[in-house]
């Protein structure tokens, strides 16, 4: 059964002048779902393309089940490959199309006709079999690709973005499909995208690539929990930074903090001793990690509980309602802004311009060494 | 172990059975040895048939120095008059087609925006009628005219000259200018227009500088269709001496090297011509910096606009399309017949040089097709780099140098001056065509590859198709539409060329020679008929052009 397994693959384009992807290594369990999950640029794709035999490794191997599959043409990889402009032969009816994959293994006529058929029952297109493929829009499109693709019994399925030209509306729907048509078919999938709400709904395992090379790699839960960086807690979710230095190292592993220009003074973790007195620090928080009270709000239970939550003032700047959430649109002091959410019920009655409370439990708080440039790391390149 | 030399296959399982035979022939030939057997008859076809004869003429200049300068400057008898007369046709030939292309530029621009931008009962037609003097032979087209303008009087010379230069210089013009409109979204137009721009503002400083490739590519098209122009030029030059006139003069004579100088000085200006054009415009733009907001204004004005319009129309209909086919009025009753079947029997002369003509045609467009295809994968699909680019250039020279130097470089190169392998006639006339025309069977190819979508290609390959199973199966439908509107150019091109046949034709008549030749021998009533029949297949091969274009286009 098919595992897939990457050993310091590089690959450099254009002469030396463009690293695409470099030095990775990763491995893809058999029936995994993973996706690659990246900014446009990151390599994700080209890894994808190499995979598939579409491109060359400048460096590395791919191998299949421990065997390295240099030198094997993308026809002769059995892979099955969805494309994000889907690439349906036009010219060919839908039923051309599904079959092309098994006529091109030279299977007998019988084989084919029982594949093909249960191919396009599976994406319930068996119907439009002799229509021509304009007769689609782009979800059918979509659909008659994945028909394709899994036709040929392909046990390792490729998809380059394969839900990035649908509606936004239609992809939520469309993304859960393919994850059981993929289950049920016990495929090892590999999906790249840009999309991390995508990936956080329906992957196994995700492996962020920034510039070429991994930055983490874990399920969902992990990733969001446990950021391993400031550029995978921004990607994932929808985090707030603060700028801070450490002032005091506590006891039991804990250490007080004060924001940038005189901001609030705060108590986080300090992950086994991790970070030095003086250091600089990144405070990272979710939007929904944020609890926000009125100023006179009475903490009316026993300080027990409330002694992991850090409370501070800001103002209230302004409030959105969104349908599922309200936004909070938040500023400290020293000017820096973050925002806040609650679901759509959320009762407040707070006024505009004036000071709340805002409440952050200590472990919501993730913290880094602050980097030389924060804009660099925050931007989604 | 090399895994490249050897092909295993992932995933096979037991209900494989062998693969069809077609697909086994395209897995065999789809070893990369067998395509770069292919590239390399393509380059060596390629340097060999098309650049060859061109680099040829110039050796053969520098060769032949003592005897040109004995012959051409300092003859015993003349002294250098061969010379001067050389400058002087030379002069000519660059003072007519400059003119024409300036009427053509003149007279494009509102047609190619009426064509493009307006919508009309019976604009298709006009189109179309716009096109067909590009299927036409010239010398019809010279033909009809000498009828036509003979009414009012105009007598053969450099005016009758230039006003068939026009009418088919004019079509390449039109055409390149149409395509680049069309290309151009006429939201940018709006946008300029919503931005408080006047249509002519407009115009220059939005459209104009985004038709500037289209423009000189059908002004440089126009440029060395008119420099190397034979068949009308000799029906309507009367005295006037051109540079072709010359070279097929010098030909005929067996003047080997004045004629080898005329050409090689026609085609190194040709040449320069191209490459400096190409390089300046480049680097330089249109005026488009200053405006003059109330000026511009007036100009824009409907009436204005209006005139324009009529007018350009009523020249093009008045001054090109009605002379250019006035010649099918010209049928009298049984004087053709008896004309035809008269002694001589010019019918059989007719039937074998349309036969000819076709069979030339047809040739011409199998062998284009089947090095076309092959060097339009190589310019598209390697990366070689500066090669590329190179390949890409050279693509352009047989289009760029007049026909009746280019006839004479190849006559010099395979014939018996040269390599001796042919003969004047029948194979020679088609080498020539098949140079002449190559470019226009290569860029529509390269045009669609460059459109057509590599991840369908992809797709395939990843399904389990070999490179040859991915182009027969997949980029082959994908393409069909510019392989058959490159293969309509070709055929049109080879059935209406006169100067570079002339050149090489030995025993051999095609249509548009023979057409040449009833009209200097006075029978006019048989070349009538025969300029009908070639406007006929003329008429059909645009149309042809439209269907597929029409096709291609959804």
């Amino acid at each position: 059964m098919p595992e897939i397994e990457l050993v310091g693959v590089t690959k450099i384009f254009d002469e030396g002048k463009v690293l695409a992807v470099d030095n990775i290594s990763l491995k893809i369990e058999d029936g995994d779902y993973v996706f690659l999950l990246g900014p446009s640029g990151c390599g994700k794709t080209t890894t994808l393309r190499m995979i598939a035999g579409l491109e060359t490794p400048t460096k590395g191997k791919v191998l299949i089940d421990g065997k390295d599959i240099e030198g094997i043409l993308p026809e002769d990889r059995d892979m099955g490959f969805i494309f994000q402009h889907f690439e349906i032969f036009m010219h060919l009816t839908v039923w051309e199309n599904v079959t092309f994959g098994l006529e091109m293994r030279g299977y007998t006529k019988d084989y084919i006709v029982q594949k093909a058929e249960e191919a396009l029952n599976l994406v319930d297109l068996l119907e439009y079999a002799d229509e021509f493929p304009s007769i689609f829009g782009n979800p059918g499109l979509q659909k008659l690709g994945i028909a394709r693709a899994i036709a040929t019994g392909a046990k390792i399925l490729i998809m380059d973005e394969p839900l990035g030209s649908l509606d936004p509306k239609v992809s939520k729907v469309f993304r859960h499909e393919l994850r059981n048509l993929i289950k049920n078919l016990g495929l090892t999938a590999i999906h790249v995208t840009h999309n991390q709400e995508e990936a956080m709904a329906i992957a196994d395992k995700i492996i962020v690539m920034r510039a070429g090379r991994i930055l983490q790699m874990g399920t969902p839960y992990d990733l969001y929990e446990n950021p391993n960086s400031i550029f995978v807690a921004n990607f994932l979710g929808e985090t707030n930074f603060l700028q801070g230095f450490v002032i005091k190292l506590l006891d039991n592993e804990k250490m007080k903090l004060w924001t940038r220009l005189g901001g609030p003074q705060l108590i986080s973790n300090n992950f086994g001793n991790k970070f030095e007195l003086d250091n600089n620090i990144i405070i990272a928080f979710r939007f929904e990690d944020a609890y926000i009270f009125p100023l006179n709000y009475e903490f009316d239970v026993s300080p027990h509980d409330w002694a992991n939550i850090q409370i501070f003032k800001a103002i209230l700047e302004e409030s959105r309602f969104i349908g599922a959430t309200k936004r909070f649109y938040l500023r400290l002091d020293n000017g820096d802004k973050f925002i806040a959410i609650k679901p759509g019920t959320f009762e407040e009655n707070f006024v505009p311009k004036e000071e709340v409370l805002v409440g952050i439990h200590i472990d919501d708080m993730h913290l880094f060494l602050a980097p030389k440039n924060l804009f660099h790391e925050l931007s989604l390149m | 172990m090399n895994f490249k030399s050897k092909r295993v296959r992932l995933g096979k399982t037991s209900n494989e059975v062998l693969l069809s035979p077609s697909l086994r022939i395209d897995r065999f030939f789809s070893k990369p040895v067998y395509r770069k057997i292919l590239d390399a008859i393509t380059l060596i076809f390629f340097i060999l048939v098309i650049i060859g004869p061109i680099v040829n003429i110039f050796s053969t200049i520098i060769l032949n120095i003592p005897s040109i300068n004995q012959i051409v400057f300092n003859d015993p008898l003349l002294g250098n008059l061969k010379w001067l007369r050389i400058l002087g046709a030379l002069q000519t030939s660059f003072f007519i087609a400059t003119v024409a292309v300036i009427f053509d530029l003149i007279l494009a621009f509102p047609i190619a925006i009426i064509l493009t931008r307006y919508n009309f009962r019976g604009k298709a037609i006009i189109d179309a009628l716009v096109d067909l003097p590009m299927a036409v032979p010239t010398s019809t087209l010279g033909f009809s005219l000498l009828l036509f303008w003979g009414i009012f009087g105009i007598t053969p010379g450099l005016n009758l000259i230039i006003l068939g230069h026009v009418v088919f210089t004019l079509p390449y013009i039109v055409r390149n200018m149409k395509i680049v409109l069309e290309k151009i979204d006429v939201l940018y137009e709006d946008a300029a227009r919503t931005l408080g721009a006047p249509g002519i503002t407009v115009f220059r400083t939005v459209t104009l500088p985004m038709m500037k490739e289209g423009i000189i590519a059908g002004a440089i098209l126009a440029f060395t269709r008119s420099l190397g122009e034979t068949g009308a030029t000799i029906i309507l030059a009367g005295l006037v001496e051109t540079a072709p006139i010359l070279i097929v003069g010098f030909r005929r004579q067996l003047e080997l090297p004045s004629a080898s100088l005329v050409a090689g000085i026609l085609i190194l200006v040709s040449l320069i011509l191209l490459f400096s054009i190409k390089v300046i415009t480049r680097k330089v733009g249109f005026p488009m910096k200053r405006v003059a907001p109330k000026v511009e204004k007036k100009l824009s004005h409907k009436y204005l606009r209006n005139l324009r319009d009529i007018l350009s129309m009523v020249i093009l209909i008045g001054f090109i399309l009605i002379p250019a086919f006035y010649v099918i009025t010209q049928l009298t009753g049984g004087d053709f017949i008896g004309e035809l079947t008269g002694e001589d029997h010019k019918w059989a002369f007719l039937y074998t040089s349309i036969v000819y003509s076709i069979q030339i045609g047809a040739l011409t467009v199998l062998i284009t097709l089947i090095f076309g295809i092959p060097l339009a994968f190589i310019i598209t699909k390697r990366n070689w780099g500066r090669v590329i680019t190179l390949l890409d250039t050279l693509l352009d020279i047989p289009v760029a140098i007049p026909s009746a130097a280019l006839g004479f470089a190849i006559f010099l190169f395979w014939g018996p001056a040269g390599l001796g392998l042919l003969q004047p006639g029948f194979s020679m006339i088609l080498f020539v065509h098949v140079c002449f025309s190559f470019p226009y069977m290569v860029r529509p190819i390269i045009g669609v590859l460059e459109r057509s979508n590599k991840g369908v290609e992809e797709a395939a390959r990843t399904l389990g198709a070999s490179d040859l199973t991915v182009f027969r199966r997949i980029t082959l439908p994908n393409i069909k539409q510019g392989i058959i509107a490159g293969a309509i150019m070709v055929f049109t091109r080879s059935l209406g060329e006169t100067g570079a046949t002339i050149v090489v034709m030995g025993g051999i008549r095609t249509v548009p020679v023979l057409i040449v030749d009833w009209v200097e021998a006075l029978a006019w009533q048989s070349a009538v008929f025969a300029s009908i029949i070639v406007i006929i297949i003329g008429a059909l091969l645009i149309f042809a052009l439209r269907t597929v274009k029409i096709k291609g286009g959804n």
